[in-house]
């Protein structure tokens, strides 16, 4: 049953980031122009992360959906989630009230609203690793007292 | 721990190839070069810029920067050709520059305009002002 469960929530994070990965991927200018919104970048390292993260979610997502290179995937899926957190976070202080670039541009959600969802589908994805670790916990105990 | 780690390799090597492939061939990939001017540059660039501001009509008519020519993708072909007329009015020794504005950092019109002046209008020089009419009315308020 619990196993159940995380392949649903699983497959639910798989889904949120295939959606989010493609509508950036089909238009990678625009999410440059999102990306440059924050202020943190220079112009081409924006054009670089709008060419290339929109792909890490896509096969982040095929991994989760798919369960293959899963550990991996929700290890990345956790950083991308803390590194947005963070540089969306720092924005109002920094004076910015800007789009998030998530889900396409333009879509604005209000800026708590957009960090308490993704703080909680962080706490989600960590739930979920670990829960993958914890078949592992008696061997990694075991390992360290030996 | 090991395996998860060979996992996040794989997954981000892998997401090079198609980064590097739309890179060249997608169709909305990203210029290498930004289009945005600061508020100071473009100032500097007076008298040779037109000022096209892509937000609704009623946001124009109530107030919009001095000389400003209105474009925006509901009267596109209406307004479009006010615009060529004040363009082709310059100095006459260079194209005179574009700078086209919306109403704040988050809007994409202006980037939007910005890209149908150059690609079906065919005009060089067309850049968007870094925050909009907000940046412009905090430095005339």
């Amino acid at each position: 049953m619990n196993c159940l469960v995380q392949r649903i929530l699983a497959a639910a994070v798989g889904l949120i980031f295939l959606v989010s990965g493609l509508i950036k991927a089909m238009n990678p200018a625009a999410f440059a122009i999102d990306i440059q919104n924050y202020r943190l970048l220079p112009w081409t390292w924006g054009v670089l992360l709008a060419l290339y993260l929109p792909w890490v979610e896509i096969l982040c997502a095929g991994a989760l959906l798919l369960r293959i290179a899963y550990r991996g995937a929700l290890a990345i899926a956790a950083v991308l989630l803390g590194t947005f957190i963070i540089a969306y976070g720092s924005t109002r202080p920094r004076g910015l009230d800007i789009a998030c670039g998530c889900f396409g541009h333009g879509v604005h959600r209000g800026y708590w609203p957009l960090l308490i969802g993704d703080a909680l589908l962080l706490g989600l994805v960590l739930w979920l690793i670990q829960r993958d670790l914890a078949p592992l916990a008696p061997v990694i105990r075991n390992t360290v007292a030996d | 721990m090991r395996r998860a780690l060979r996992q996040v390799v794989a997954i981000l090597l892998l997401a090079i190839l198609p980064a590097i492939a739309a890179g060249l061939w997608h169709p909305r990939r990203p210029a290498w070069q930004s289009d945005e001017v600061t508020l100071a540059v473009a100032s500097a660039w007076v008298p040779d810029v037109v000022w096209v501001d892509a937000r609704p009509d009623a946001d124009f008519a109530r107030a919009h920067i001095p000389g400003a020519v209105p474009l925006n993708e509901d009267r596109w072909n209406d307004l479009l050709p006010a615009l060529l007329d004040q363009w082709e009015a310059g100095s006459g020794k260079s194209p005179r520059k574009i700078v086209v504005y919306c109403s704040s950092l988050s809007c994409q019109t202006s980037h939007d305009v910005a890209r149908r002046l150059r690609e079906e209008a065919g005009m060089p020089n067309v850049f968007v002002l870094q925050g909009g009419w907000e940046a412009w009315r905090r430095e005339h308020p």
